[in-house]
């Protein structure tokens, strides 16, 4: 299975994104367990792209955010798409998880998030566009058990 | 699905607060906005059962961080009932919750919670603790 959606700005918008996602998975015989997994990771790039994009380029044409998904065998993979400048979400310090829990900053808990989900992770500047693809391994019937 | 947050009655300076659907991006203020009214100097317990709740993302963390915060400067706790396989592994990867703090049951966070209350009551009277 092979398909492109293209993530809106909005974050009411994303929600009917991650729902229509989530009956493609199913349909392809993707766990639940997956499903929210790919849940959390299109919620938590697409807000971040919502609240740190540039919003006078938000309108633009040029700047989009996509997503390709692909399940092949036992392998999910995502591979985000961006216009923009150059960032790479990889490469953001993980936020300080041992820090008491009253002393932390709640910044940088979805980036965290995504990177822990992911079973790989590789950021590409390809062009204009920042390319960040991740990989989830599908499990079987009976490894899921 | 969005969320749907179901007030219990306050108890002796506890309240329990029932979840169900998603704590995300698009319901965590409605958490925030629910909760805001109950945040008071005299509460003293926040049990949150997330039997129903089927997926948290960071913003719903966040949300539960911030009643933890509320919370602290009196000596309140957040306490978490019966998180699912997802959530509980969210949990897990943002270290957000001490591990004493999450129970497989309400009866099981009513029972810490009188064994705390009786803590704080001899600790008042011995000073010890």
């Amino acid at each position: 299975m092979q398909m492109r959606l293209f993530i809106p700005r909005e974050h009411a918008r994303v929600d009917d994104l991650n729902a229509s996602l989530e009956a493609v998975l199913a349909n392809n015989g993707v766990s639940r367990a997956i499903q929210c997994d790919v849940r959390l990771i299109v919620e938590e790039l697409a807000s971040n792209a919502i609240e740190h994009g540039d919003p006078t380029r938000v309108g633009a044409e040029e700047h989009e955010l996509c997503v390709d998904i692909g399940i092949r065998e036992h392998l999910l993979t995502l591979e985000f798409r961006e216009s923009g400048a150059a960032f790479n979400p990889l490469d953001q310090p993980p936020p300080d998880l041992d820090a008491d829990i009253l002393d932390r900053p709640t910044g940088g808990l979805g980036l965290h998030l995504v990177r822990q989900v992911a079973e790989e992770a590789a950021y590409q500047r390809i062009g204009n566009y920042n390319v960040l693809r991740l990989t989830l391994r599908i499990p079987t019937e009976e490894s899921d058990a | 699905m969005s969320l749907s947050i179901d007030i219990h009655p306050t108890g002796k300076g506890s309240q329990r607060v029932t979840l169900a659907g998603r704590l995300d991006t698009h319901t965590y203020e409605d958490l925030d906005e629910a909760l805001a009214p109950l945040m008071t100097r005299q509460l003293h317990s926040l049990v949150l059962d997330l039997s129903g709740l089927e997926y948290i993302s960071s913003a719903g963390i966040r949300s539960i961080f911030k009643a933890r915060k509320t919370l602290a400067p009196h000596g309140g706790k957040v306490l978490l009932v019966n998180p699912q396989p997802q959530i509980q592994k969210v949990l897990d990867m943002v270290k957000a919750v001490p591990l004493n703090e999450i129970f497989s049951s309400t009866a099981e966070a009513d029972a810490y919670l009188d064994v705390m209350q009786r803590k704080v009551l001899r600790a008042g009277e011995e000073d010890d603790d």
